[in-house]
């Protein structure tokens, strides 16, 4: 089994670096992406965007199937978990 | 200490779960094995599995993030020496070949698979997505490269790698399509970014 990173508790995304916690702080549990500049976690909506843009920007599928797509990533993660 | 043993024997058994899930997903394909071929494959309880998988398809998802973690480890290397696009191509097939026969099944299986496992998968190729443009990038700058949109580039390049992996009867004589065709897919991608 290939040995893994924490991944951020909103989009999943694999924290390697330092940069990549938010604040640069190893101890928190979401990304720099999911957090505003003091560290807190942002609302869904807007996490639920930029996962989305990522997909459209990375591989150039509609925003409609991006959408559908993050909203599955982001359902199970501890953040949203039954959100809905 | 006996919490760290418990622990370690949790750990030991998940890997046990992803390994075998693996195996007959290469095998059977992803749709067609259940939950039960798993447990059976290792002689476990049905119900273990889903001490550690609360669903089918978070067994599915650890599998791909197993193949996911590899490729992270593989890209960080490429990434630190400070190598060229051709060595993030050569790291990509490295790490496939390592999965092919599970790997073959996911891409040919995708559009089946559930919205969970699938936008799993999509996180997975937007990473080599980025490391893709990162490394042409890179090249651009020092004249060894066009400009290609990030989309397009990584499009080109997957759907290139896809079309071998999922018919790998046709393209490759024995075990490994990656094997006898990796090298020539990256020469090829090698010629089509230049200026």
């Amino acid at each position: 089994m290939a040995e893994k990173c924490p991944a951020c508790g909103s989009c999943g995304m694999p924290m390697e670096k330092p940069e990549d916690f938010a604040l640069g702080d190893v101890t928190r549990p979401y990304c720099r992406h999911c957090t505003d500049a003091r560290g807190e976690l942002l609302p869904f909506d807007q996490v639920l965007a930029t996962n989305a843009r990522f997909y459209v920007e990375s591989q150039g599928v509609t925003p409609a199937a991006a959408d559908k797509m993050a909203r599955a990533m982001l359902a199970d993660m501890p953040a949203w978990r039954g959100r809905h | 200490m006996q919490a760290a043993t418990r622990r370690e024997q949790k750990e030991v058994t998940r890997g046990r779960l992803v390994n075998a899930a693996m195996t007959l997903f290469a095998r059977k394909g992803i749709v067609n094995t259940t939950t039960a071929d798993v447990a059976k494959s290792v002689r476990m309880s049905h119900g273990v599995i889903f001490l550690h998988f609360p669903t089918r398809d978070d067994l599915v998802v650890a599998v791909i993030d197993d193949f996911g973690a590899r490729l992270s480890a593989e890209f960080r290397r490429a990434f630190e020496q400070d190598l060229g696009l051709r060595s993030v191509l050569k790291a990509h097939l490295r790490v496939l070949q390592e999965f092919e026969p599970f790997y073959a099944r996911l891409v040919a299986e995708a559009p089946m698979l559930p919205p969970k496992v699938r936008s799993t998968l999509m996180l997975l190729h937007a990473a080599v997505s980025y490391e893709l443009f990162t490394a042409l990038e890179r090249e651009r700058k020092a004249g060894r490269a066009r400009k290609i949109e990030r989309p397009l580039l990584f499009n080109t390049w997957i759907g290139l790698v896809h079309h071998y992996v999922v018919n790998r009867d046709l393209f490759a004589a024995g075990n490994s399509v990656i094997a006898e065709q990796g090298e020539t897919l990256v020469n090829h991608f090698m010629t089509l970014i230049k200026p």
